[in-house]
């Protein structure tokens, strides 16, 4: 508990002037001094303790960036008389608490209850550090404070700005299902039902034996294979933690983490997700696939970049334990040309050998506009160095494919549709 | 085996230890300071130690007196300094000779005891440049009667008399920073009066109208000298009391400060204001619970390094290695949207290119080929050429 003066407090010495200058010695200002100090310590005295007002919280439970929840304080005065008091709910700043403070009268016996905004601007467990309740004195001259025990924390989850391409995804998914054709007969497709042949159906999947039974050509459909098993790797290391636009590269790559997720999810597939840089930080694995996209959600919602450098031999030895042979990897890591040529290509070639790759990054537009300028020398030089950075970045996406994996490098805000779409394409040709 | 014992033996370094370097440095510091202090107090001493102001006896410098107080004490006269008004009463009383550099800065209390001691004793007094009220005081028979403001020189005529002091022709008139001009003066009975007023002597008192007779930057002009050792009675060996004004005189006329025409009341209620305020300030800064800390994450932007290898490339003037990426990107993206295959040579694109652009071989050539870059406007050249190539097949 603690005690302190409010500004009316220190006002109130002002009263002693008119003795100080009907009287002037140094007797009457130790008085003056002496009869403040006791009016003061009268005012603590007839203050109650901050503890006998008890307070309870609804903290909300979680939120998606970009939206608000409320939370709500009760507070219950259970002393015989009313109360001005102030509390301050300590939240760290990112929680994005509109209004901190509030100053209420509590009359005696009663509870009232303090709204709270939260518009949280950073993803992850965001708490409560202190509660402080200060009781003011009657007289309103001095307030004690104290700490009170009542813990908070909710969780701000990743924004998920791609959700809104998912339903033209599964759309695409749902013809992918139903197509006519799939343009790879045998291993990795399932027999699905004949049909009429349309136009555009590739000749060689008509069943020539029902037709022949029938008058119309007929053909055979193939359902593309369900309960494949996909294993999304997300780099958290400091390649990520680089900012493109607004928001640091793990965001965007997180968007399409989810986005696939979701896709796979509807597609049958059972999805894993691991965030790795030197050690595996989350995994959500075996979740069911009504549930897999929440628990990504609320699992990944913690995770920042860490300034460390990937391991990929463990980012291997991972996959190797997580994953059966056949099953489609996707990792999520900005292509740096240095990075890549260091850790990345050997094992890029390696997982490639056993699954399905697609490794998949955020390039940065800036590039893009940086060799575009002219105007000044300066202009000129920063546009070489962006085209031998565009060039450096090309030529390592370029041994990513020779070793066997497909490359999707892609701005933040089309990342996670064209790795959906790329997911698409390789159900669409079998090869999972 | 000796290669065994160069590995076997320990690697005797030293470990870097960064406390000792730093009471090394600070030592080090010491000592230049000691060196400093050291070399200031020499330097000081060297000097010789005097007591800067006008006519301050020991001073040597321009409007200093030490070059009359060296005569006077070479011909034997015993000259004592005496800054208190008690003191140099004393000393008149005593039958000495004394000196009043600065008559015009004493009160009349000063002035009144100066005038008892005068007239009690034998003792002579003399004034440089005293104003209307020393005079009033200390002899009532000499008056001002206006100013030389530019330097003159004066010659003593057969009505001075002993007035003259032994001299012929004296420089009187301003002295810089010391006296803005010569000051002249008159008797009642018109006697005594010399070198046009400048100098004045009355009954065991004279008057020096210029501070010319006395600095040592003028002392030495005409016969100034001999006024002002024949005024302070060289001829006898008189002892000679040098009586400096000052402020520290107990006797100095004090005004009432700014303190004492304050109100009574006004320092308790200062302090009160004070505490008051101290009361406010608590009151205000107070802070209701911690300081929330929050780590946040570490984000720089991806094109920081792009930037500062642009700034590194400029700074050397890397054209050549600038102009390399530029041309390399162009001809890739050209090479792509012609059909030529990567790996193939500079030759391949320039044949490709040749039906869809204006320029010749050799300005391809000389566009996309290796050619040096030997100025930045050459660079920037470059780079809108190539844009424009780019432009021109994309139509």
């Amino acid at each position: 508990m603690r005690l302190s003066l409010t500004v009316r407090g220190a006002l109130v010495g002002l009263l002693a002037l008119l003795p100080i200058v009907l009287l002037p010695s140094g007797l009457t200002v130790a008085l003056c001094g002496a009869a403040w100090l006791l009016v003061l310590a009268l005012d603590v005295l007839l203050t109650p303790a901050p503890r006998r007002v008890r307070i309870t919280r609804r903290a909300p439970g979680q939120t998606r960036l970009g939206t608000s929840a409320t939370g709500r304080l009760l507070l219950t005065n259970t002393t015989g008389r009313a109360l001005r008091i102030e509390v301050r709910d300590a939240w760290n700043p990112s929680a994005g608490l509109t209004a901190q403070r509030a100053q209420l009268r509590l009359p005696a016996q009663e509870r009232r209850a303090v709204d709270q905004d939260f518009t949280p601007w950073r993803r992850g467990v965001h708490s409560s550090r202190a509660l402080v309740c200060a009781v003011r004195g009657p007289l309103g001259l001095t307030r004690r404070a104290s700490s009170l025990p009542v813990p908070g924390t909710f969780l701000a989850l990743h924004a998920f700005a791609s959700r809104r391409h998912l339903p033209s995804r599964v759309r695409r998914l749902r013809e992918i299902e139903g197509l006519a054709a799939v343009h790879q007969r045998g291993a990795g497709t399932e027999f699905d039902s004949l049909r009429d042949f349309v136009d555009g159906d590739d000749v060689r999947s008509i069943d020539w034996r029902a037709t022949a039974r029938r008058r119309s050509v007929v053909v055979r459909t193939w359902r593309p294979e369900r309960d494949r098993h996909v294993l999304i790797v997300v780099d958290t290391s400091r390649t990520s933690a680089s900012r493109v636009g607004d928001a640091p590269r793990l965001d965007a790559e997180m968007d399409a983490a989810l986005l696939l997720t979701a896709l796979c999810a509807q597609a049958g597939d059972r999805v894993d997700v691991l965030c790795a840089d030197r050690i595996p930080h989350v995994s959500v694995s075996g979740a069911s696939a009504r549930t897999v996209l929440h628990d990504v959600v609320a699992a990944t919602a913690p995770v920042e970049p860490a300034l460390v450098e990937t391991d990929w031999e463990m980012v291997a030895a991972q996959i190797r334990r997580r994953a059966r042979r056949g099953a489609l990897v996707v990792l999520l890591t900005p292509i740096e040309p240095a990075a890549v040529q260091q850790g990345l290509l050997p094992i890029a070639a390696r997982v490639a050998a056993d699954h399905p790759l697609i490794v998949a990054s955020v390039s940065d537009p800036a590039l893009e506009t940086l060799a575009g300028e002219r105007g000044d020398i300066t202009a000129v030089y920063r546009a070489a160095s962006a085209e031998q950075d565009r060039m450096e970045r090309a030529g390592a996406a370029r041994a990513l494919e020779r070793s066997g994996a497909v490359v999707v490098d892609a701005e933040p805000g089309s990342l996670p549709q064209l790795l959906a779409d790329q997911y698409l394409a390789l159900k669409a040709a079998g090869r999972l | 085996m000796s290669g065994a014992t160069t590995l076997a033996r320990p690697i005797a370094q030293r470990p870097q230890d960064p406390a000792a370097s730093r009471a090394r440095r600070s030592r080090l510091l010491v000592a230049l300071l000691v060196l400093a202090v050291a070399a200031a107090v020499g330097i000081g001493v060297m000097r010789g130690a005097y007591r800067e102001g006008p006519f301050e006896p020991s001073s040597p410098t321009p409007t200093g007196s030490r070059a009359v107080v060296e005569v006077l004490q070479d011909a034997g006269s015993d000259v004592q300094v005496r800054r208190s008004t008690l003191d140099a009463a004393g000393a008149l009383e005593e039958g000495r000779t004394v000196l009043v550099t600065d008559p015009s800065a004493l009160g009349s209390a000063q002035l009144g005891s100066l005038h008892q001691a005068h007239a009690a004793g034998t003792g002579r007094l003399v004034l440089v440049r005293p104003d209307f009220f020393a005079l009033r005081a200390l002899a009532p028979g000499i008056a001002p009667a206006g100013i030389l403001p530019d330097s003159t020189e004066l010659s003593a005529d057969g009505s001075c008399g002993a007035a003259s002091l032994r001299a012929r022709m004296i420089t009187a008139g301003p002295v810089d920073s010391l006296a803005p001009a010569a000051t002249r003066y008159r008797t009642e009975s018109g006697s005594g009066v010399c070198f046009d007023g400048v100098v004045v002597q009355g009954d065991r008192i004279t008057v020096l109208g210029s501070a010319t007779l006395l600095a040592n930057e003028t002392v030495g002009e005409r016969d100034n000298a001999a006024v002002a050792l024949n005024a302070l009675g060289i001829d006898r060996s008189a002892p000679v009391t040098w009586y400096l004004p000052s402020a520290s005189d107990p006797m100095a006329e004090v005004r009432p400060g700014l303190l004492e025409r304050l109100p009574s009341w006004l320092l308790p209620i200062g302090l009160w204001i004070v505490l008051v305020s101290a009361a406010l300030l608590l009151a205000l800064s107070h802070r209701l619970g911690p300081v929330v800390v929050e780590p946040l994450p570490v984000r720089v932007r991806a094109r920081e390094l792009t930037l500062g290898r642009a700034a590194l490339f400029q700074r050397s003037s890397a054209r050549d290695r600038a102009a390399r990426s530029l041309r390399a990107a162009t001809a890739v993206r050209l090479a792509g949207r012609l059909g030529v295959r990567r790996e193939e040579s500079l030759d391949a694109l320039i044949a490709a290119l040749r039906g869809h652009t204006d320029a010749t071989d050799a300005q391809l050539r000389a566009l996309l080929g290796p050619t040096p870059i030997t100025s930045d406007a050459a660079l920037m050249r470059l780079a809108s050429d190539l844009t424009h190539l780019e432009k021109e097949i994309d139509r």
